[in-house]
């Protein structure tokens, strides 16, 4: 039922499009992509209070071969070092993981109407994913209106460390947004997203106590998501930017959540843009949530992911566009640094840097 | 009215402002600001697709922000 739902929006969000793209005529410049014709390189650092450091390295690469046809084509690279207190409880010398993924998607133009079709394939100890999606977007009312909407399937595969068996799950999500120009200096967006996810959706490495005995936690075999977004853009006097964003996220499970941002953005001249900003999440968790467990329960988990916390994000971000180019590269790119604190009431704390270097493949 | 009907009234009012003004174009020639880099609701698909990753890792929620991947096994 709930799968056929997700279907049923998807379809419905792809028709709309599809409708718009026949029935009406727009006349607009396309959107920026800043993905398109450019090459980005980046480096991610994660360091979290359980002594877990991930290295990412991420290539990003876009190329538009004609007037109508774009690749985007991604990799990237997650290495994990010290041990999660998960791999600590056997691996006391801690453990290491690494996740490597690879997506591409092949964009078609038509008029003021783009169609992508992609897919993405990763893979880390104990889990794989493949994923095939698609997407449509117009521009309507000389662009002043931008429709959307998407679908993706996902095939996941998490083996059961330390044991050798591989469950099955599998993933749906549809959406649709709407972008609407509000006045020369406002951009204002609507968003709904629904998944559906069926199959093992347990964590196989987190144990909770049922009757003082530490097990692998059991959740439900079907969950069904709903996210309901709006985000603000709004143009400040003095080359000042505000961003507002904010999620209501809720689903069977009962997890609901309240996320919302906000955050300032200033240029100093045409080189540099500082940007600040600040993100709340406040989520209630999962029915089946326990601290600890007696009796026979149904179901119990350990996953911190869908207990009831509060977290707090702050994020500082520079980037430097120089005119005359950026050391060796080229006139038009751009270094990005990037500093994140995010504390969560679950007693997690973790810093992620990121610096990155954006090359165009043509000269601006 | 709870704190959920509060938050889906915001919602639909919000929805409805926009829609209220979506006859009221605003001309290419007075685009300038809304073309702005910091005006994007995902300047760079990279971060943003990297914030995702390690969120969806931490925190039950997630969507929002564009097509969902298969997500990761996060330990």
């Amino acid at each position: 039922m709930a799968a056929s739902r997700v279907l049923l929006v998807g379809v419905l969000a792809t028709v709309l499009a599809v409708a718009v793209v026949v029935f009406l005529d727009g006349t607009q410049p396309k959107a920026q992509d800043i993905q398109a014709e450019s090459v980005g390189v980046m480096f991610h650092t994660f360091v979290d209070s359980r002594g877990v450091t991930v290295l990412s390295p991420t290539v990003d690469f876009g190329k538009d071969f004609t007037n109508r046809t774009g690749l985007r084509v991604g990799f990237g690279v997650d290495a994990i070092s010290a041990a999660s207190d998960s791999c600590a409880r056997c691996h006391q010398e801690g453990a290491t993981n690494t996740r490597a993924y690879l997506n591409g998607s092949l964009i078609k133009t038509y008029g003021d109407t783009k169609v992508s079709v992609g897919g993405e394939y990763s893979r880390e100890n104990f889990y794989q994913a493949t994923t095939l999606s698609t997407s449509i977007t117009r521009s309507l009312n000389q662009a002043n209106t931008t429709v959307a909407g998407g679908y993706s399937f996902s095939w996941n595969r998490p083996q059961l460390h330390p044991d050798t068996i591989v469950e099955k799950q599998s993933s749906q999500t549809a959406y649709a947004t709407m972008t609407q120009t509000l006045s020369k200096s406002t951009i204002a967006q609507l968003g709904y997203e629904l998944g559906h996810v069926t199959g093992y959706q347990s964590n196989p490495f987190l144990r909770t106590s049922v009757d003082h005995i530490k097990m692998v936690g059991v959740h439900p075999d079907v969950r069904t998501r709903h996210a309901l977004t709006a985000r603000l853009r709004q143009a400040l006097p003095g080359a000042t930017y505000l961003e507002a964003d904010f999620r209501r996220y809720l689903d069977d499970w009962q997890v609901h959540a309240n996320t919302w941002s906000a955050g300032l953005s200033h240029e100093f001249g045409p080189k540099l843009t500082l940007s600040g900003i600040y993100r709340r999440h406040a989520q209630q968790g999962a029915y089946f949530y326990e601290p600890a467990y007696t009796g026979s329960p149904q179901y119990y988990t350990a996953d911190f992911r869908i207990f009831p916390f509060d977290s707090n994000l702050f994020t500082g971000r520079m980037i430097l566009t120089p005119s005359d180019g950026l050391m060796m590269f080229p006139a038009g790119s751009s270094l990005t640094a990037q500093y994140e604190f995010y504390k969560s009431t679950t007693d997690f704390e973790s810093a992620i840097f990121t610096i990155g270097v954006r090359m165009p493949l043509r000269r601006p | 009215m709870t704190t959920t009907g509060r938050l889906m009234a915001v919602l639909a009012m919000l929805a409805l402002g926009a829609a209220s003004t979506a006859c009221a174009t605003v001309q290419p020639w007075q685009r300038g600001r809304l073309a702005n880099r910091c005006m994007q609701f995902s300047p760079d698909p990279a971060l943003t697709a990297f914030a995702g990753h390690w969120q969806e890792s931490r925190e039950g929620a997630a969507g929002g922000l564009g097509l969902q991947g298969g997500g990761c096994g996060c330990k």
